[in-house]
């Protein structure tokens, strides 16, 4: 490589395993960058040239990402990057036309028990919370847990209980969606989503959709989800979070992952044009 | 707390005390206030605000107003003063239930009983007697009751009539007084009452028809009314589900069978259908008359009902399904649990909309088929030679019935869609 070493590539490079290769620190050709803390983790997520059209629209162009247990990651882009995309066809909301998909060593592809079993490892939460408006709070949470995983009714009705306790709004258990607000409905989709026990947690803009006095409420929550060691890939705009909590960020641009690296790396030193646009734009 | 008198802020004055308010100061916001004044002025203002808020205005009243006079003097005057009321007093029992046999009558009060008990559990369960129901019940009991009385000879009737209200509020009752205070508890009795209404009208027909000499043909007069349509209307929601999926349906050979069916079925009139029913059902599933009718009705139905059911479908936002999808739900557990409720809720308005009328033109196997309903037996009761004057008393009637039980459903189905949050998200 031809290209001086930024301070975010020494950083990521002292961090590697001792007597490993020097990786580059930011590209979009397939080579990851872990954190730290992350050395040893087994691939929870492992993506290799990725296409998804929407007709003619290529809105996924040959992405290949490797992601670790654990590992926090910030999907940033303009809108219409394909970073909703991409994390669609995480759990197979939408079906990719090429490369491969792994999730915790299940390969992603027409067997429908496997993608049962991806989607028993994978919550997501959504952008409009989508939340089952004729079903109680409590109902929402033990519907996925009594239906998927038979589990016995007063079991997940007391895992509800704990899951509304720990994103703070166990008070609301009994009321219906339309009667929360929007950081108390997106609260809930995250503890139906947790309900099943995941190992990966998917986040659509969790935040895009809500007040601005109600954003913090529902990030608290993720960022202590964070702290437990659920694994995560957040499509965001809250900056704030991306370089707190994230061990790392990942920019879309027309369907191809441009650049990726540690918070530091982005917001000290961005290599590529268009991440620099659009970072210059956001802050 | 502080003993110190507050403070007044800068930017308003302390407000004068409300006049007459005494010790407490209860100050209203203007919008509020006006309603404190006296209510002869209050509906003074009413008056001159709403009935002669101008010259035109004021025109308007006058003129509707001398209309809806000269209207209700006719009716008055014919309810009471012109019309002979005989025709309907001497012939209810033709007008009721026709040619079902005097003696196993029980089965229709038992039956009545049986529908009144669940209407009031259901009330009790989903909703509550309000005033106005009160008030319909006690109107339209009186004038059943008035009816079977005049002319004597109906003692039994009148009791049996008022026993079954009595069950209607004793099921209002049981359910009110049930223990409800847990989420958990509320189920089961919604549950409970709700599974005894899906198979009420099974149990309905297996009281009028199981045992003794009574068969389908015996069904006659206002009962056969009272059958058809909901026959035809549970027949329609049942066969709008599937025919709904199956047009939404991505299989191709699915979506085109059911679309067919739809559009063949919407493309004639009930009257068209009947007379398949008359002419050509005989040799495909044969049968009585009656049956074949009901075959008829739900059909068409269920044609209409897809399409309302289809509609909602459309209206689910996307996002629906794919959280029932990213829970793990399979498409099938999606579809009874998720998008099944949500779409039958907001088609309940136009679903609603079609009972009324397929209630309505259950009159129409009178003029097709050899059948008598309410209307048909009216016919009959007309064509008796000291009745022929009184055509007009005797439809007034029909009409008045029809109105009743529309009006019923109507009133019914707002207080569901209250009860289910329709409108609301």
């Amino acid at each position: 490589m031809a290209e001086e070493l930024s301070p975010a590539d020494i950083i990521a490079e002292s961090a590697g395993p001792k007597g490993a290769p020097p990786q580059p620190a930011a590209n979009g050709d397939g080579a990851d960058v872990f954190s730290p803390r992350l050395a040893g983790s087994k691939d929870m997520i492992v993506t290799e040239h990725v296409d998804k059209w929407f007709g003619d629209f290529q809105a996924l162009d040959d992405v290949s990402l490797r992601i670790k247990e654990e590992e926090i990651v910030v999907i940033l882009g303009p809108s219409g990057s394909g970073k909703s995309t991409y994390i669609r066809c995480l759990n197979r909301l939408e079906e990719h036309d090429a490369g491969r998909i792994v999730i915790d060593g299940i390969e992603m592809n027409e067997d429908v028990r496997a993608l049962a079993a991806i989607r028993s490892e994978v919550g997501m939460v959504f952008q409009q919370f989508n939340l089952f408006p004729h079903l109680s709070v409590l109902s929402n949470i033990t519907l996925g847990p009594q239906k998927v995983r038979h589990v016995p009714k007063l079991e997940a009705e007391a895992l509800a209980m704990q899951l509304l306790e720990r994103v703070g709004i166990p008070e609301q258990a009994d009321k219906f969606p339309s009667q929360l607000s929007g950081g108390q409905q997106q609260r809930v989709a995250i503890a139906r989503a947790l309900a099943m026990q995941p190992k990966i947690m998917l986040f659509d803009e969790p935040t895009s959709a809500l007040d601005p006095e109600m954003i913090k409420e529902v990030l608290d929550v993720m960022q202590e989800l964070a702290e437990s060691g659920m694994t995560m890939i957040v499509v965001t705009h809250e900056m704030g979070f991306a370089r707190e909590v994230a061990d790392r960020l990942v920019f879309f641009d027309e369907g191809a992952l441009v650049e990726q690296g540690t918070p530091e790396h982005f917001f000290t030193n961005p290599r590529e044009e268009r991440t620099k646009l659009f970072l210059s734009q956001i802050l | 707390m502080s003993e110190q008198p507050p403070i007044p802020r800068p930017d308003q004055r302390p407000l004068p005390p409300a006049p007459g308010a005494g010790q407490r100061r209860i100050v209203l916001p203007p919008h509020r206030q006006r309603a404190r004044r006296p209510r002869s002025v209050r509906v003074r203002e009413w008056v001159r605000k709403n009935l002669f808020p101008s010259t035109a205005g004021t025109l308007l009243t006058l003129v509707a107003g001398a209309i809806m006079g000269a209207i209700l003097v006719g009716v008055i005057v014919f309810v009471f003063f012109g019309a002979n009321w005989e025709v309907i007093t001497h012939n209810r029992w033709l007008l009721f239930a026709g040619g079902f046999p005097h003696e196993e009558a029980w089965r229709l009060w038992v039956s009545i009983a049986v529908v009144f008990a669940l209407i009031g559990a259901a009330y009790g369960t989903w909703s509550s007697f309000g005033r106005r129901d009160h008030l319909f019940v006690l109107v339209v009991g009186g004038f059943v009751i008035f009816l079977m009385a005049h002319g004597g000879a109906a003692i039994w009737s009148t009791v049996y009539f008022l026993i079954a209200i009595g069950c209607m509020y004793l099921g209002y009752a049981a359910t009110v007084w049930m223990p409800r205070e847990t989420s958990t508890l509320r189920t089961l009795q919604q549950r409970i009452v709700g599974g005894l209404l899906a198979i009420s009208l099974p149990i309905v027909l297996v009281i009028l028809l199981v045992g003794g000499e009574v068969g389908p043909r015996h069904i006659d007069g206002f009962v056969l009314n009272l059958i058809l349509a909901p026959v035809g209307i549970v027949g329609g929601v049942l066969l709008g589900i599937p025919l709904a999926l199956g047009r939404a349906s991505r299989m191709r050979s699915i979506s085109l069978t059911c679309t067919a069916y739809i559009e063949i079925v919407r493309g004639a009139p009930l009257l068209g259908w009947l007379f398949v029913a008359l002419f050509i059902l005989d040799d495909v599933i044969g049968g009585d008359l009656i049956i074949r009718a009901m075959v008829v009705m739900a059909v068409f139905t269920g044609a209409y009902m897809a399409e309302y059911i289809r509609g909602a479908l459309q209206a689910l936002p996307r996002g629906q399904f794919e959280a029932a999808q990213a829970v793990g739900l399979t498409p099938t557990q999606s579809t009874r649990l998720i998008v099944m409720p949500q779409a039958l809720r907001i088609s309940i308005p136009p679903m609603v909309g079609q009972a009324i009328s397929i209630w309505k033109d259950t009159t129409l196997v009178t003029v097709i088929l050899p059948l008598r309903e309410l209307k048909g037996n009216a016919d009959s009761a007309i064509a008796q030679f000291e009745f022929t004057p009184d055509r007009i008393e005797a439809y007034v009637f029909v009409a008045v019935i029809f109105w009743i039980v529309a009006f019923a459903m109507s009133r019914i189905s707002q207080r569901v869609e209250r009860a289910q949050g329709v409108g609301e998200r």
